[in-house]
Formats: C-alpha cells, structure tokens, sequence
C-alpha cells in the first residue's frame, strides 16, 4: 500500500514538473511568445514594439512564468484550463473535442495493430500448436519491414491510391466510420507489426515449457495450446501496449495532417510551436492522465491473465530453445544495402539540375531524380552513413537508459508513461531550451523519449524473470542480488530487448528529421533519410520512386537489423543447471521476489 | 495446466474496447459539420445550390475582424468595407458610394443604402461606431497601425473619417478586410467581436465548428443584389494535399491554395493561377557580414538566375523576379524606373555565408538549395539554415544571417505601395530584413510618402523602388502565382491578385 502511494505521489510529481516545464518553456528558450503567438495568428503581420506590447498586455505576461502558472493551476479545480493565447476561446472544450477524435483514431488503430500483430505471430503460433516449431527459423523479414514503414508515407499512399484514385475511401475528413479506415491503417500497421514483432519473441518459448509438452501429451486440441500459449506472451507486451495507446492519441500528427483530422496530435504540435502554454498544458495532461489510465489498464489486465502464476512464482522463464539463425538472410540484406551504397557513393548527391526534375528511373538515374533533378541513389548512399551512424547512437543511448531504468520499476514506470505522453516535439523544445543548440541537441531530443518503450519491456521481462522458478532456486542456493542480476536477469533480459531497439532503428532516423523545422538536426541540403522522405513527401504521386527508394533502403535496414538480431541469444551457462524446474518448485516460494509493482 | 481456469480466458479487454468504437463513432460524429453533397433547401432551379469550399488557413482567432480571419469573412463574401479595391490597385465604393477629401485630415464617405444581416440599417451612426470599435482593438487591426483615427456620423448617409495627421491613402486604407463594417449588435463586452449574422455581404455567417468548418447561407437583402449560390459550406483543410485531394474526389468545388507540387495532379482545366502581389525574393544583409561589401551583393545578384527558379523550382507557376513589385502590380509595368549607381560586382574567392529561409511554404527550402548552387558557381560558400518562420524571424532581423529568402505580400493590408518600403527598407523599418540604412533610399520612399495623387504616388514609389534595387540589398526573384482549384460546373469565382475575394454574388455551381 505504501509503495503505491509513493508510486501515486512520484506519477503527480512528474505531471507537476512536465506542466511547470511547459509554463517555462518561453522563458528557458529564449524564444518571446507574444512573436510566436503573433506569427500564429497572423503570418504577414509585422511584429512592432506596438503589436507585440498590446499582445503582452493582453496575455498577461507581465505576471511572469510563476504568475501564469499559478492562475492556470488555480483554475484546475474549477475545471477551467485556462483560455488559448492565440484564439481566445477556452481551452478545455477545444482539448476534450480533440482528444475524442484522437481516441477514436487510436482505438481503430488499434483494432488494425492487434490484426496486424496476430498476422505477424499466426505463423509461429500455427506451427507451435501443433509442435512443429523444433528447429525452424523464425521468419521476421515481413514484420520488420511494415515496422520500418513510415506513417505519413502509409498515410499519403493510401489517400492518393485508395482514397483519390480508386475513391474507395474518404481520401480526408473525419465524418463517420468509414472515414476511420485509411488513417486506422496507416498508424496500425507499423505499431501492429512492432507489437507482433515482440510477441513472436516470446510465442517459442512458451511453446517450449513444459505445460505446453504435457498438453499436447494428454491430447488437448491444438487450438487451446495456442490460446494458453498467447495468454502466457501477452503480458510481456502490455505495457508496450499500454504506450501504443497514448503515442497513437498524442503522438498521429503526419497522419491527422494527411487526412486532414482534427485531432489532439495537430492541437498540441501547432500549440507547441506558437507557444500557446494554456493549450499545451491541457494537451499534455490530458495525455499524461490518459498514460496513467493505459498503464492501470495494462496492470489489470496482465494480473487477470497470469496473476495467480505471477503471485506463486510458478513460471517459467520464456527463454526459447536456440533456433537455426538464418545466417543467410543478414548477409543478403547487408550485401543488398551496400550495394546500393556502393553504387551511389561515386555519384554526386548535391549536384542539382533543375531541367531534370522528377525523372523516372532510368540507365543514368537508377532510381530517378528529386524534385531539384539531383540523383536518389546518390542521395540516398551519401545519406546512409549519416543515418545509420546517428541512428545507431540513438539506440545505444536508448537502449542503456531503459535497461538500467527498466530495472528500477518503481522509479522508472511512471517516468516511462509521462516521457511517452510527452508530444515529440515537445519534448525536444523543452530539450532545446535546457540543452540549448549544440550538435548533441537533436540526439539528446529524441534519445529523450526513445528509451521508455525499451523500459516498458525490461521492467514486464524482469517481472516475469523474478518470478521464475530457477531464479527462486539459485536464490536458495545463496546467490546474492549482485549476481542474480549479472548471471541471470541480464542475460536474460537483454537479448530481447536489444531486438526490440533494433527493430525501432527505422522509426528513430525518421523521428531524428521530424525535428528539422526547430533548427535541430540535418538541414537540406544533407540527404539525410529522414529528411529525404520528408522532402519528397508532397511529390509521392507524381515521382513515387523519390519516396520508395529511401522507404525500401529503410525497410531493408529494418529487416537487416531484425534478421541479425536473431542472433542476439541468451549466452549459454557455463556450468549445467543444477536444479530442475520441477524439483524447484517443491522449494519454498519466497513472496519478495516477486515484487515488480 | 498451470494457468487456472476462467470463464473468458485472454480475450478479455478487447471486445469492451471495439464495443467502444462502435459507440464513440455516433457520438463523435455529432461534433464535426456535415460532410457536404448535399444540396440546399432551396427548390426551384434559378434558387442554386450550395457551394463547397475548402480554405487553407483555419480561423486562427475565432474569425474576429481585426486579425487574419479578417481575410477569410472577405474572401467567403461575409463582409465588407467602405470601400475595396479594384483590379488596377485603386480605391472602388463598396458600402461608400462615393467620398470626397473635404481637406488634409478630413474625408467626407457617402454611404449607399445597404442592411446588415441582422434585419438592421447601415446607418452612419452604425458605421463610425463599427470604425471606432476597430480603432480600439488591441492589436490595432494592421491597416491602421501609426493613423491615429476618428468617425462621425454626418447626415442621412455621410460618414466623416478624420486623421491625426494627412492621409493620402485613407481610400485605400479603409477597403483592408480588418476594417470591415458590422451592426452594432456584433460588438459584445470585453472587445470580442461576433461577425455570426452581422456583416453586409452577399453571404451570411450561420455556424462556425471550431477551426474545422463554416456554414453560409445566403443573404437576401444585400445591396448588390441576391447571390446565385444558395449557401456556402467551408471546410478548412491546412494541408496542401489534403486540399487538392478533396477536390479531385468531389468534395469541394473550390480549393484555394493548391502547393505547386500538387498542381500537376489537376486537370489543367480545373487549374486557375492568378498573379499575385506576394514576390520571393533574396534579402542580403547590408550591415554586417559579407553582404556589407556592396561589390559582393552585386555578385550574388548577378550569379542568381530567376527564371531557373521560376521554372525550375515553381515549375512555371511564377514570373521571373521584375523588381519589387511584381505583373500583378498592374501599374508598375509601362512605368518602372531601372536601378541606377549599382555597384559593380567584386570576386567572392570562396567567401561563406548563411542563408536562411523558412519551411511554411514548401517551395523556399527548394528555391533556396537551387540558391545555394548557384551562389557556389559564382564562388560564394553556402550554408542553409532552414527552420519555422516564428523562430527564425528575431534573429534575422538582429543580422544573424547574411542572407534571408522570403516572400512578402508587396502591397501589404493598406493596399498602398510605399507603405512595403518604408517598413522593409528604411532605417527606421520595423521590418527591415535586409537591415538597410541608405540615406538615398530613406530621402526616395520620404518623397513618396507625402505624395498624395494615386498616378503620381506610383510613381514616387518606383522611383524608391529603383533607389533600393541599386543598393543590391535586395534580389526579387520570383512573382509568385497563386492556384485555385475549381471544379468544372463552377463558375463566376472572383480570383484577385490581393487575395481578399474568392465567393462573391456571381459565384455558382
């Protein structure tokens, strides 16, 4: 009870600090927000002392930072969030009218995520069922390339094609529930295919314990070995589920843009940019309310599928049997890419030739030109090393955080939520603001959010791990905290996780271009993939091959990554194991070590 | 078994959430305007039907009269001033029939018999109140920043206009979208304005959904006679594509703004480009930095070829850069004055520079990396610098690039030439991104200002014009051309190079 409580006060100091940071966001900056208020009302206005004093005089701001947060807080409790500095209209009626279109986007996204996700895992659990898993490969290369799909790409694809040229869809408003469909799929497929990606991790393993061996042995159907098998897996998931919801509600900016949605992404994006505090603040409490709700959510609904085992310390742990790695597949992928590297790096990326523009590919332009006639192979080429050396960092970064994070659960699960409710954008302004502009900046923007899934998995793998029996035995057998970690949680956990922030790599060179308009990261003309991608992105009808050529390079990296992170296996014990699971369950199960909440 | 049995195993918090969906969905839909296609109440066939329009910039302030909305009500045909402008530049009578400058500071406007759409008058007492209201906003709407204003009521149908200090351009000043005229009844407490049901245009403001849609409805008393249109339904769409696309799948028969890389994907028949007075163009800074050398902006002028840009990077929906006002300033082609005293181009020797420009519009990050070429082959190094205009402004104008790319509206709210000078290029300019501070540039755009004859005050302006291009602090590029997108059964859409109308009376589908 106790340490609920502390967790409950820790959740409100992050809201507090998260809602003070924004009130002092301006002032941290450097940036005046009776400009960017101005500029947000009315671009061609000029910006004279005049102008900018009456709008000073109007927003207050001569209380200061303190005085303005004090009155918004101290309209809280009246359910009055304050009215918006650019509009003049209350905040609150706007933010509650954007989050509900944003969390009907997300709920249908969702549905399509789950579908997805199911699609992704059928295969190994077909197989499972009927226990013909045994020495196959694990077939990743298609999840890890929907995973690599960005979204605005999905996203303007699927309005051209299926919404303007098919029309069989609405190509953009948001009237009714056909009009969820294109946005739906453009933000479930990605997400669906991490969250299967992850749960095709763990499906072998629980296909591999003993339970599953003994019910095939007294002949229960397949189809309920399956069912059980998902039921042991998805918890492990949960709380990345639990992220998936809010990132998806706060976080669809490209997509509400595309389909031209009114949802909560755009409100905050636009809020954060003219630093509109009152609407920012809303915004971002909203979804830090919502992250608390999906993580209470999350916790519910794994207690109700493996509480009891959970509770008993009766689990094992999910380590599957090392399968064949297709050490094929990799090699492919990699000579694949550094081919295409190869053959682009002799060309020149910068050299424009407006006459050229928009080429389809040819015998001079293997995969065409850009909208300034400059060569995509050779742009994408020169772009990679940039891409994939900072990309990389990102994830190194990311990945230590959450796996040190993730093993202080207490302290790190409502960081996790808070930092995941936080728009992206947002996070790199207040980033921008206490770092200031230095080349590590843009880094530093989006390793700052880019660990909390990574620790969402550790602190659910751990939980699981902790109430595994081997670890209660080598506990009986005097093993101290110390070296349960090194010898057994971190071995243990790792591996999966480093899949995990590998099959993210796509997403983070796409996040790091995404930050460009606050002067952070590349600047064009660098061809930068992320900023490849965002730059042909208005010429994906006409010229597709400017926005394929970088996604498909994209996706094969994604599947590069994931295919050689099937090598990434829990290092073989030195000694045998000395106690058997079924014996270690005879022995006392000690209720401390189960203590992930 | 090792898990216990439950009645409903793992599928558990699913259903409660598609359940969910199927809930929401009535009930969010509810909040959004109807999608449109649907045809107006009207029965009879000369009765029209409603028109479909999407615009690019959603409602930033709850459509108050006095900021940028202003625009929006007078491109949807919703208000109106004393007076607009016509296609030469110049004052027309609108809710004025006529005016006479009676002296210096004094204009006496004669009003037309006209109601409000509220059932009300337009009375002089309604106007000068409604002109008086405007000049106590805070921000002052911008057609009046510096003019110090005062309106009376004088007679059956005269409105007296006073300036605190002489005012050539007072016409002209007064047909800005920000000066609309509203019945009494749209100003409540506290300065907020409601222009729902109380302006003077052809069209009536019924329904505002947030910054998502707008309905119109016709109004039948207005002064011009009855709109053919029935209604108007607006939609705001902020992306460019999602623009076009909901003109090529039928939802709209109207969408301004068409981004020029988008326009390819309309039929060429649907496509209407209007010259407008918005010019791109190369601001060097003059003050400091390599730009302070004269013989270097000479060079960056002579290594910038426009029509590259124009066809290259605006794919022929530009004119090549004239002068600083562009072929949509229909006066200034037969009468412009060539620079004179330019300095003569230096060697850069590989001299670097940073260029800065902004990504609201999508066509400056190109038109500035084909810059950047063509500098380079001159001999300048470039560096971009591209980010969101709001926090690229202050440090542009504290000369911390050597270089700006931009594009400006050269008429600005007042509609009078000089106005763009004196702001953007004088010293004392609030908005001077070339930080220039020539003394002859200042003495040209003083002489103009005092000018008061429309013919002569072009002139004055060209010849400051011609002053400011010889100090080469300033390269236009290229004139813009904006694209409408409108569907074929349409017609009579007002298309107007100071991008204040686009629905008007005439205006059918």
């Amino acid at each position: 009870m106790r340490s609920r409580l502390g967790t409950l006060l820790w959740r409100a100091v992050l809201a507090a600090l998260l809602v003070c940071g924004i009130g002092l966001l301006p002032w941290l900056s450097h940036t005046d927000p009776a400009l960017t208020v101005l500029k947000a009302r009315s671009a061609d206005r000029d910006a004279t002392p005049e102008v900018l004093a009456d709008i000073r005089a109007q927003l207050g701001l001569k209380e200061g930072p303190l005085g303005l947060l004090g009155q918004w807080l101290a309209g809280l409790p009246r359910g009055d969030a304050g009215r918006s500095w650019i509009s003049g209209a209350d905040v609150l009626p706007g933010v509650i009218e954007a989050l509900g279109a944003s969390l009907l986007l997300m709920v249908v996204a969702l549905a399509v995520a789950l579908v997805t996700a199911a699609g992704v895992g059928a295969r190994t659990l077909h197989l499972g069922a009927r226990r013909r898993l045994e020495g196959r490969p694990a077939g990743c290369s298609g999840s890890a390339v929907l995973a690599a799909l960005p979204e605005f790409l999905t996203a303007s694809v699927l309005a051209t094609v299926v919404g303007v040229q098919w029309g069989w869809l609405p190509a953009l408003g948001w009237y009714g529930p056909q009009w969820t469909v294109l946005p739906a799929l453009a933000l479930g497929l990605p997400a669906g295919a991490v969250l299967g990606r992850l749960l095709d991790d763990q499906l072998p393993a629980a296909f591999a314990e003993p339970w599953a061996v003994a019910a095939a042995a007294r002949g229960l159907p397949g189809r309920s070995i399956a069912r059980k098998a998902l039921r042991r897996c998805v918890p492990g998931l949960l709380p990345n589920l639990g992220l998936f919801v809010v990132g998806l509600t706060g976080g669809s900016v490209a997509v509400e843009q595309i389909f031209d949605i009114p949802g909560l992404g755009r409100t905050t994006l636009q809020a954060a940019i003219a630093q509109d505090l009152p609407v920012l603040q809303a915004g971002t409490l909203v979804l830090v309310v919502l992250a608390a709700v999906a993580t209470v959510g999350a916790r519910l609904a794994a207690r109700l599928l493996i509480g009891p085992a959970l509770r008993d310390g009766a689990l094992h742990t999910l380590h599957r049997p090392s399968p064949p790695v297709r050490r094929i597949l990799p090699i492919a992928y990699g000579l694949l890419l550094s081919v295409v590297i190869s053959l682009g790096l002799p060309r020149d990326p910068l050299a424009l030739d407006t006459a050229a523009r928009l080429r389809p590919p040819s015998a001079a332009h293997p995969f065409g030109t850009d909208a300034l006639g400059r060569d995509v192979l050779a742009r994408v080429a020169h772009g990679a090393l940039d891409t994939l050396l900072l990309a990389l960092a990102i994830s190194a970064v990311a990945l230590t955080a959450g796996v040190l994070l993730g093993l202080l659960p207490r302290l790190s699960a409502p960081l996790v939520d808070t930092v995941n409710a936080v728009p992206p954008v947002l996070a790199a302004l207040l980033v921008a603001a206490v770092w200031g502009g230095g080349s590590a900046t843009p880094v530093l923007a989006v390793a700052v959010v880019a660990w909390a899934p990574l620790a969402a998995h550790t602190s659910a793998l751990l939980r699981q791990e902790r109430a595994t029996l081997h670890l209660t035995a080598t506990r009986a057998l005097g093993a101290g905290p110390g070296y349960l970690l090194r010898s057994e949680l971190l071995p243990a956990v790792l591996p999966p996780v480093a899949r995990h922030a590998l099959l993210r790599l796509p997403g983070i060179a796409l996040a790091l271009a995404s930050l460009g308009f606050l002067g952070l990261g590349a600047q064009p003309p660098s061809p930068e993939w992320g900023l490849l991608l965002a730059e042909n992105q208005p010429y994906a009808e006409r010229a597709p091959w400017a926005v394929l050529a970088p996604a498909a390079v994209l996706a094969v990296l994604g599947a590069l990554a994931v295919t050689a992170a099937g090598g990434l296996r829990r290092p073989r014990p030195r000694r045998p194991r000395t106690v058997d699971p079924i014996a270690g369950e005879r022995l006392s199960t000690r209720p401390e070590l189960v203590g992930a909440e | 078994m090792r898990f216990p049995r439950r009645p409903r195993p793992s599928r558990g918090p699913r259903p409660p959430r598609l359940l969910a969906a199927v809930f929401l969905t009535p009930l969010l839909a509810g909040c959004f305007a109807s999608s449109g296609g649907e045809d107006g109440a009207g029965s009879g066939a000369d009765d029209g039907s409603r028109l479909r329009v999407a615009l690019a910039f959603p409602p930033a302030e709850n459509l108050s009269p006095y900021g940028a909305d202003a625009t929006i009500l007078s491109r949807l045909g919703v208000t109106e001033g004393l007076t607009a402008l016509d296609a030469n530049g110049a004052a027309a009578p609108a809710l004025a029939a006529s005016w006479r400058r009676v002296d210096d500071r004094d204009w006496l406007f004669t009003l037309r018999e006209a109601a409000f759409q509220d059932g009300t008058e337009v009375t002089p007492a309604a106007v000068a109140a409604s002109l008086t209201h405007a000049t106590e906003a805070r921000p002052v709407p911008a057609a009046l920043s510096g003019v110090t204003l005062t309106a009376k009521a004088e007679g059956g149908t005269g409105v007296r206009v006073t300036t605190a200090a002489p005012d050539p351009v007072l016409p002209l000043r007064l047909s800005s979208p920000g000066l609309a005229v509203l019945a009494p009844k749209a100003y409540g407490k506290k300065g907020a304005v409601d222009p729902v049901g109380t302006a003077t245009g052809p069209f009536e403001l019924t329904e505002v959904t947030g910054a998502t849609a707008a309905d119109l409805d016709r109004f039948d008393d207005y002064w011009g006679g009855r709109a053919q249109a029935s209604g108007v339904e607006v939609t705001f769409i902020a992306d460019g594509t999602a623009r076009a696309n909901a003109l090529r799948t039928g939802q709209v028969d109207l969408a301004e703004g068409i981004p020029v890389a988008q326009a390819a994907t309309l039929d060429a028949d649907t496509r209407r480009e209007t010259a407008t007075t918005r010019t791109t163009s190369l601001l060097l800074n003059a003050k400091s930095g390599v730009f302070k050398d004269p013989a270097l902006r000479a060079a960056a002028r002579a290594a910038v070829d426009t029509s590259a840009l124009a066809e290259g990077v605006y794919e022929g929906h530009a004119d090549a850069g004239a002068g600083i006002y562009g072929p949509a300033v229909t006066w200034a082609e037969g009468k412009r004055v060539q620079p004179a005293g330019r300095a003569k181009a230096g060697r850069p020797g590989g001299v670097s520079l940073t260029l800065a420009t902004y990504d609201n519009r999508p066509e400056l990050p190109e038109a500035a990396q084909v810059l950047k070429q063509q500098l380079e082959k001159a001999g300048f190094k470039v560096k971009l610098e591209v980010r969101e205009y709001s926090r690229l402004e202050s440090d542009a104008l504290a000369g911390k690039f050597d270089a700006f790319l931009g594009a400006r509206n050269s008429l600005l709210d007042t509609g009078d030439p000089v106005s763009l000078l004196a702001s953007d290029f004088t010293c004392d300019g609030g908005y001077n991104l070339a930080l220039l501070c020539d003394r002859g540039v200042d003495r040209a755009v003083a002489e103009a200002q005092t000018v008061a004859d429309t013919g002569e005050r072009q002139d004055a302006a060209l010849a400051a014009e011609a002053a400011i291009l010889g100090t080469d602090a300033v390269v236009p590029l290229v004139h813009q051309r904006v694209i409408t997108g409108v569907g074929a059964e349409v017609g009579g859409v007002l298309l107007d190079p100071y991008e204040r109308t686009l629905v008007g009376a005439g205006t059918r589908r």
